[in-house]
């Protein structure tokens, strides 16, 4: 299964929410692997503390595998190369959680041709005979990648892909999350403009909210009645104007709750965060082991 | 000189095996030339061979430059209708020539990369067998395109029944007093050094594509069993992680069935050690003993008395 990870916006969440999807789909006993197709910035490796990728890869990174500069991208075993005591180690019953790093200084695609698109279907094809999930971290917004996704998948009908859309829980982020599915120029216009049934790809593509901050939530304790009031009246019109803008309830895949720890770093929430040194909040390690199953469990998936 | 090849192999992307007349389908990758089929002891087909000219340096331990023009032979295999591979190899000689001729004269041997000026075997041979430079020939690349050929077929549906990396194998064949080593670097590379009595024929190919689908395997039956995680999951768990071994794997074990009688001796040499069928033997047991042992604890809960 791939699994195409996008946002309208830059800084939603993205690449954080995705890779701790993808650790946590990991430790749940699948063989999973990370692609970061983020080619402006990219940082997955600094998540997975992998100090030597932290801003991509010098050699064989994604970028230059594209642009055929050589044979396969480098692969990044997390469990041994990241500098994190607490990930240095797989797990027992754990998968294989791979690591392909995007070029250190890459730059963005500049443009799409057939050998590219050529490449990119050899590379999913070859990693989904491999990895139960591949997640690909396709950047922010309307791009040459979003289009190279969307054009690969079409070449390999019988492969099984998701979309996952980031946003935040705001007015803006909810309505811009809608246009890029369903906008000029959105994944569902691209995409049957390279030969992607509309309906078919509609059925593909969930919504994730990032950094929720619910108006129960333990962190609003200590706000006044007025405070609590407000927040709750904004929350249920967000939920209307998401739910008018087909980004509501039944499109939505998961949440994850806004977290102190990510708030200040970008990183995996493992169990110690939460159990060990606690600062991590329980609730969002708990969000991502649900939305790391939802992710595979066709129930959720079931035509809108 | 000698024999430089690659096998890529990897679990057919199919739910079940496929019948001899689709392997005859999904093989027929060039219009007008037939699949070899043969059927017994087990259904193994090859698709026609196919050229990919070559002008590039060959890899050098030494990293002495070593310019090699000519053309790469190239095939893909389906064993059982299941596992499926791209296998690609060159015969290298001293070229005649201190320069390329036209591309006529490397098209009339097909198979073969003549080496423009000074090169010896060994380097050669270590080289590609150890870590060669970026840039020089690369069968593994050649045949990692011909095995997404097969993978890629649209007369295969894609949901296979297990996740599985693919293996590499990278062979060099020589002519000599009669030796084989066999390698394994990381999970999924392996080397393997073969010297034989007479000159080189396609049938060293067939030994070193039947090793490579056993060792793939027994690889893969290895990553099963880990997976199962017997002992620390509950028996029906294991159990039924193991099942797809039992269902797509366990059957194909025919170790030298292909091979040429006079080079069965490297096979049975490689049964000493490391030993490949006794392994085998011992991991099928272990998942037939896990599985009837799970059936006994089904079938005793369901019949004490009481319970019901
Ligand atoms: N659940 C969360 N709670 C609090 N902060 C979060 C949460 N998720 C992400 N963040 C923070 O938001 C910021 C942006 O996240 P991230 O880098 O994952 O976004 P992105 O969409 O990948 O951005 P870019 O488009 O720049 O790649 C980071 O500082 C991250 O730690
Ligand atoms: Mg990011």
């Amino acid at each position: 299964m791939l699994v195409f990870a996008i946002s309208d916006k830059g800084g939603t969440g993205r690449s954080v929410t995705g890779t701790n999807i993808v650790y946590r789909h990991a430790l749940q006993g699948n063989d999973v692997c990370y692609l970061d197709f983020d080619f402006g910035s990219p940082t997955a490796g600094a998540i997975f503390s992998v100090s030597g990728v932290s801003r991509g890869t010098r050699e064989n990174g994604l970028h230059e595998y594209l642009r055929a500069e050589c044979p396969q991208p480098r692969r990044v075993d997390v469990w041994a190369e990241s500098d994190r005591e607490g990930l240095r180690m797989r797990p027992p019953g754990a998968g294989r959680l791979v690591l392909l790093p995007g070029s250190e200084g890459g730059g963005e695609l500049s443009a799409l041709t057939d050998e590219i698109v050529g490449r990119c279907v050899q590379l999913f094809g070859r990693l989904d005979e491999e990895f139960d999930l591949c997640m690909v971290d396709v950047s922010a917004g309307r791009s040459f990648t979003a289009e190279l996704v969307l054009a690969a998948t079409v070449r390999m009908p019988t492969v099984p892909f998701r979309w996952l859309v980031f946003h935040r829980w705001t007015r803006q982020h909810i309505i811009a999350a809608d246009g890029l599915v369903t906008g000029a120029d959105g994944l569902l216009d691209v995409g049957t403009r390279f030969g992607h049934d509309a309906d078919d790809l509609r059925d593909r593509i969930r919504f994730v909210r990032t950094a929720v901050l619910e108006p129960d939530a333990s962190e609003l304790v200590g706000l006044r009645d007025e405070q609590r009031a407000w927040l709750s009246a904004c929350d249920s019109e967000l939920r209307e104007l998401a739910g008018r803008h087909g980004v509501g309830r039944t499109a939505m895949l998961g949440k994850i709750p806004l977290d102190p720890v990510l708030q200040w770093r970008e990183q995996l929430i493992t169990d110690e965060d939460v159990l060990a040194s606690k600062i991590a909040n329980a609730e969002t390690a708990a969000a991502f082991d649900e939305l790391a199953k939802k992710i595979v469990d066709d129930n959720a998936w079931e035509g809108l | 000189m000698l024999v430089m090849g690659e096998v890529h192999t990897g679990l057919l992307q199919n739910s079940g095996e496929i019948s001899e007349s689709t392997c005859r389908q999904v093989l027929a990758i060039t219009a007008g030339e037939t699949v070899r089929v043969s059927r017994r002891p087990i259904v193994h087909a090859l698709s026609p061979e196919r050229l990919t000219g070559v002008d590039c340096a060959l890899p050098a331990a030494s990293r002495s430059r070593v310019r090699g023009v000519g053309t790469v032979v190239s095939r893909c295999v389906v064993t059982g209708g299941r596992v499926a591979q791209g296998s690609s190899y060159v015969r290298v000689v001293r070229s005649e020539a201190d320069r390329r001729l036209p591309w006529s004269h490397y098209l009339a041997r097909p198979g073969v990369v003549e080496v423009l000026g000074k090169a010896k075997a060994a380097d050669l041979a270590e080289g590609f067998t150890g870590d060669p430079a970026p840039g020089c020939l690369d069968l593994g690349a050649v045949s990692g395109r011909f095995l997404d050929l097969v993978q890629g077929s649209p007369l295969l549906d894609r949901l296979a029944p297990f996740k599985m990396s693919r293996t590499s194998l990278r062979w060099v064949a020589e002519t000599g007093e009669p030796s084989i080593r066999f390698t394994l670097h990381s999970e999924q590379d392996r080397t393997l050094r073969l010297t034989h009595p007479g000159p080189f024929t396609p049938a060293v190919v067939d030994l070193c594509e039947d090793l490579a689908t056993h060792d793939w395997l027994l690889t893969s039956l290895l990553v099963i069993v880990e997976r199962a995680r017997i002992g620390s999951t509950p028996g029906a768990q294991a159990a039924a992680r193991l099942t797809p071994a039992i269902d797509h794997l366990l059957h194909l074990w025919m170790p030298a069935a292909r091979v040429e009688e006079w080079l069965t001796p490297f096979w049975d040499s490689l049964e000493r050690r490391p030993g490949f069928t006794r392994q085998w033997h011992s991991l099928v047991n272990r998942v037939r003993d896990q599985i009837a042992t799970n059936t006994l604890a089904l079938l005793s809960t369901s019949t004490e008395p009481g319970r019901r």
